[in-house]
């Protein structure tokens, strides 16, 4: 069976990154477009956010899985070259650490916390991309950039570790910038959020969501069930 | 007619928790099957760091690999080797006393066929020296080099294997301490006790005593 080195691995990891990079940016429309007979939410600038969001999401937690992964073997056989180490790049000695490779207090190793922190982010995205104009979106663009600011100190505190460690982890690293576009996708998501961008079957547009809408506010958040005959 | 006001946006997040619900389980499960985190390192009920090296075994400088000679599927009542193993140093006094007043008896206990400790049919037990260097060559009075193993191993009649490990690349994996330290790695290469770890005055020797099966008598 052919083999790959770590570094190869790793690419595999970075091609849904940058799809969905790609989807996100202003290059992506015609590629978007290509795609919109198959994914027709494409067409909108939303669609292209959460399409490239989730690509970038998912290369995330892959790459997070992995680095759990390496965690657990390089526990498991002390050294090995299931990671590999080139002058300033060596994951071994990062991932491999015990002094830096679990989160203080909790202990739970960093690929954990990356699959964790990656999968409630594609669960938040995931639903608003199936009901976007749900009740509950703005919340869900409010956690997930909540979250991504939190994750960003994270990345800060694991950049200091690879400072003390005096290596770089390449397979963190990806982690890390997954995770920064995410966050930049949630901030852009809210930016979004109410406007023409958001698309069709937007935020409460048509007149009988704008009176519930009304009516929730009046009756403290119950909507009586209406007969169709008073809707119309 | 009153029609009910049915809300979908409760299955939107059910879907997306599901979806994500599978590949949480399916990374995690690929994770869980190929990999066994127990930790490597030299405390007790760690898995042993690699050991791997030439050895002089009173004839010849063979290759040894611990990793070699365990198995990690090994469970409690399986046949197996437990190895003892000293890390020293040809230039340290402790380590000389231990070479000629202690090793010389647990080596007839534990080494020599119809000794009075007995262990199970399918259980060995095996020592092995690994020869460290604690100071350079240069150092006055200190000497270094496999004659030096060779002729150390001779002079106080030892049977087992000593490793030359004097350019200390074992003990860079294994950690930084003084000699000798003792070692005591099960058949399945996880370390059942360490003298750096011990309750004072618990020698290796009572803790093979404690540790390693008695077969019948």
């Amino acid at each position: 069976m052919m083999e790959f080195d770590a570094n190869t691995q790793l690419l595999i990891h970075w091609i849904p990154i940058v799809f969905g990079l790609i989807l996100m940016s202003p290059l992506g429309k015609g590629l978007a477009m290509k795609m919109s007979s198959r994914w027709p939410s494409l067409e909108t600038l939303r669609g292209r956010t959460i399409g490239g969001m989730l690509a970038v999401m998912f290369g995330g937690f892959t790459v997070s899985a992995h680095t759990l992964w390496i965690h657990n073997k390089a526990n498991e056989m002390g050294s090995g070259n299931f990671c590999s180490s080139d002058g300033v790049w060596d994951c071994s000695s990062v991932i491999g650490n015990p002094e830096w490779n679990t989160m203080p207090f909790i202990g739970l190793p960093w690929g954990m916390v990356g699959m964790l922190a990656f999968a409630l982010f594609m669960w938040l995205v995931i639903s608003i991309s199936k009901d976007p104009s749900a009740s509950w979106v703005l919340t869900h663009i409010k956690l997930g950039t909540n979250f991504g600011v939190l994750g960003i100190l994270m990345i800060f505190y694991l950049i200091y570790a690879e400072y003390e460690i005096g290596k770089l982890c390449q397979y963190c690293t990806t982690a890390h910038v997954s995770h920064v576009i995410t966050t930049f996708g949630f901030f852009r998501l809210g930016s979004m959020y109410g406007t023409s961008d958001w698309g069709i079957g937007s935020v409460s547009t048509s007149s009988s969501e704008v009176d519930n809408s009304e009516r929730k506010s009046r009756r403290g958040g119950y909507v009586a069930p209406v007969s169709s005959s008073e809707e119309e | 007619m009153q029609r009910r006001d049915i809300s979908n946006e409760a299955g939107a997040r059910a879907d997306g928790l599901l979806m994500i619900s599978v590949i949480f389980i399916t990374a995690f499960t690929y994770i869980a099957l190929t990999t066994s985190p127990v930790y490597t390192g030299i405390g007790v009920d760690d898995r042993a760091p690699e050991l791997n090296g030439q050895v002089w075994d009173g004839a010849a400088w063979t290759d040894f690999s611990l990793y070699d000679n365990v198995d990690s599927m090994w469970v409690e009542g399986d046949g197996g080797t437990y190895y003892m193993i000293e890390f020293m140093d040809t230039n340290c006094s402790i380590c000389v006393n231990a070479a000629k007043d202690k090793i010389p008896a647990q080596q007839a206990k534990w080494l020599t066929e119809g000794s009075s400790r007995s262990t199970p049919d399918n259980v060995s037990v095996e020592f092995l020296a690994v020869s460290i260097s604690l100071w350079s060559e240069g150092d006055s009075g200190k000497t270094y080099g496999r004659d030096v193993i060779e002729k150390f191993r001779d002079d106080y009649n030892h049977q087992f294997p000593y490793m030359d490990d004097q350019d200390d690349s074992n003990k860079d994996d294994w950690g930084d301490f003084g000699t000798p330290t003792y070692f005591l790695v099960d058949p399945s290469g996880i370390i059942k006790y360490v003298n750096l770890d011990a309750a004072q005055g618990y020698s290796v020797w009572d803790a093979m005593e404690d540790i390693i099966p008695r077969g019948e008598q």
